[in-house]
């Protein structure tokens, strides 16, 4: 903060830093966030929004869990992965054969459907990560292969293509949660995520990605060793995406070999590219924007919105504008529009 | 010794789909220095446009497909002209994010303009079939694997003999050097991304018959001229087509002598562990990033 005040802002800094109250904590602010989202199921046992609203809400707070992983890897690493959809299947069929077939309780048969796809994650990582990028997204693309085919042949695990069922989670051997409150943990999840993912890029290993960023072999000369951070940021990736598989079978209560595709894996990648790179909030709402708007807004279309495919067109579309034309995302809407706001009062202030 | 022999012509057919699709991604890999993702969704989407002149309209098969070839170029340039060449300051991962973007698109825009329902494709020469030494082979498969074999002859002679040949080869050792010789690389560029897109649509062409014409067509052919790519080097031309023919050998003999429904797989993790020990390909050699 000391070497914040020096320069010409210094007069502004101090006012901010005077008028720093718990508001401004961050992990206040994730909690606060997470409240607020808990409160759906609330608002809709009140009868102000429709019951639908709390799988499509939970839904998009899945996905937000495996864009954040995908997030640290392609914000940070400008690697592609193709596999997220992959690795959030293998890890949904897990825990469901583990908690339905084996009877495991539900934290055990988290642990280890995060776990083993986090390895089959180090193994690619170390085959493809020691070439340029685009190794990662074919090997990954291969793998998501692999396991789709998985999926659909595999059937004593995965119960083929009539898909596989699990329950809503029992926490702790005692307590069985119905749909609100799996999606109060939902919620949970997700703040933890976003706190972890906090401390962790303004942590030693932020600094090594954001060095990694900025250049490649300026990072390696400081000592950044490229292979062990490029695998820490897939593997955190993959580990992401499991959760996000577990909750999501845990929640959706169903998982079938069709939900797995490039197509899933494309939706995540537009997630993060819309909603802002390098940004936990931006995260959350690019999935807000990919998941929610295609099923509230596009389908209401007459004619356009009842042909199958439009929301692809609509996030593809999406993707190539922000990418060409606003490459932070749309998350940096808001502090723009709020810059353009304070200059325009700033001026009458000085006019008047 | 005639089943091998019969596996091997067979794999010459599958091969040349494969190398088709693979050229057609090295050939955007080098002019533009990005990786193509969307170059099987864009031949699925020309191979509907195809099926949709020869049933829907009632065109003879050689005239749709040509049409085909047509929407496929029209295709190829508008994507360039439209979005890659506005993206001159996009990052070379945020181009590829722009070609995923377009495979969303193309999936989009398909269903859209053809429908949901599958559709199907006949072969070009419906029956008949010639033997080698006991080992038989259709009429169709050998016209694939010749029609294969001449595309490429006559590329590789585009390539290595015409002036065209040596615009896209400046072009793809250094945009920059290329265009302050006078190379221009804007109609390169241009011409790269329609004739990927036509190979697109001819390894579509091919490919169909054998199954039917869904969204998922060119899957498999995709993921295969990849890896094709990634066994020969990126850095030649000549690398990913001799990839695509060893790939489609390899995948029979798996498919035929270890496992029908796992064969695919097994050469998909066979590569990744290839990738370990040969990280450059067969004939690629390491490139050397200067700061």
């Amino acid at each position: 903060m000391a070497s914040k005040i020096m320069g010409t802002g210094a007069g502004k800094t101090l006012q901010q830093n005077g008028r720093k109250t718990i508001l401004h904590n961050p992990y206040f602010q994730f909690v606060l966030f997470g409240v607020i989202i808990a409160c759906v199921p609330l608002l809709s046992s009140a009868g102000i929004l429709r019951s639908s609203y709390i799988t499509l809400v939970g839904s998009v707070l899945i996905y937000s869990v495996a864009a954040m992983g995908l997030n640290l890897l392609f914000g940070y690493s400008g690697l592609i992965s193709l596999g997220t959809a992959g690795f959030m299947g293998l890890a949904a069929y897990m825990s469901a054969y583990l908690t339905s077939n084996l009877g495991l309780p539900f934290e055990l048969s988290l642990v280890i459907s995060i776990a083993v796809p986090v390895i089959i994650g180090i193994l690619i990582g170390l085959a493809s990560l020691r070439m340029e990028g685009l190794y990662l997204a074919i090997v990954t693309l291969c793998v998501s292969e692999v396991l789709r085919k998985t999926f659909e042949e595999l059937e004593v695990f995965t119960n083929g293509f009539s898909g596989k069922t699990a329950a809503y989670p029992k926490i702790l051997g005692f307590l069985q949660l119905n749909r609100d409150t799996t999606y109060v943990l939902l919620v949970v999840a997700l703040v933890i995520i976003m706190i972890l993912t906090y401390n962790l890029v303004n942590g030693q290993t932020g600094r090594a990605f954001h060095a990694m960023r900025g250049s490649v072999v300026a990072a390696q000369a400081m000592g950044v060793n490229l292979l062990k951070y490029r695998l820490l940021a897939f593997a955190l990736a993959t580990a992401y995406a499991s959760l996000s598989g577990v909750l999501y079978v845990h929640f959706i209560k169903y998982t079938y070999p069709s939900t797995w595709t490039m197509g899933m894996s494309l939706n995540i990648l537009a997630v993060i590219v819309i909603g802002g790179l390098r940004s936990i909030y931006g995260t959350i709402l690019g999935a807000a924007i990919v998941f929610i708007i295609p099923d509230l807004l596009l389908k209401q279309i007459p004619v356009l919105g009842q042909i199958n495919g439009f929301s692809y067109i609509f996030s593809g579309v999406l993707i190539i504008c922000v990418i060409m034309f606003y490459p932070n995302g749309l998350i940096k809407v808001f502090p723009e529009l709020a810059g353009l706001f304070r200059k325009k009062k700033g001026k009458g202030e000085s006019n008047g | 010794m005639s089943t091998f022999l019969q596996l091997f012509l067979r794999s010459l057919e599958t091969g040349g789909i494969f190398a088709l699709a693979a050229l057609g991604i090295i050939i955007i890999y080098r002019t533009n220095n990005l990786i193509h993702f969307a170059q099987g969704t864009m031949g699925m989407f020309n191979t509907y446009v195809v099926t949709f002149f020869f049933t829907t309209v009632g065109a003879p098969l050689w005239l749709a497909v040509i049409c085909g070839l047509v929407s496929a170029t029209l295709s190829g340039a508008v994507v360039d002209f439209v979005i890659i060449r506005n993206a001159k300051k996009v990052t070379a991962s945020g181009k590829e994010i722009i070609t995923l973007g377009l495979i969303m698109i193309f999936l989009g825009i398909t269903p859209m303009l053809f429908g949901v329902d599958p559709l199907s494709l006949p072969k070009f020469i419906p029956t008949g079939s010639v033997s080698f030494f006991g080992a038989a082979i259709s009429y169709n498969g050998m016209l694939n694997i010749i029609i294969g074999l001449a595309i490429m002859g006559f590329l590789f002679y585009l390539l290595q003999k015409t002036k065209l040949g040596l615009a896209i080869r400046t072009t793809a050792s250094n945009e920059y050097t290329a265009r302050l010789m006078g190379v221009p690389t804007r109609s390169v560029t241009l011409f790269a991304w329609a004739l990927a897109a036509i190979l697109g649509c001819l390894a579509g062409v091919m490919i169909a018959p054998t199954t039917s014409v869904t969204l998922n067509l060119m899957d498999s052919v995709q993921v295969n001229a990849f890896i094709a790519c990634v066994l020969g080097g990126f850095q030649t031309f000549y690398g990913p087509v001799l990839g695509a023919y060893i790939i489609g050998v390899l995948k029979n003999l798996l498919i035929y002598y270890v496992s029908s429904v796992w064969g695919e797989q097994i050469l998909y993790l066979l590569i990744i562990v290839f990738i370990v020990f040969k990280p450059w390909g067969l004939i690629g050699k390491k490139t050397i990033k200067k700061v």
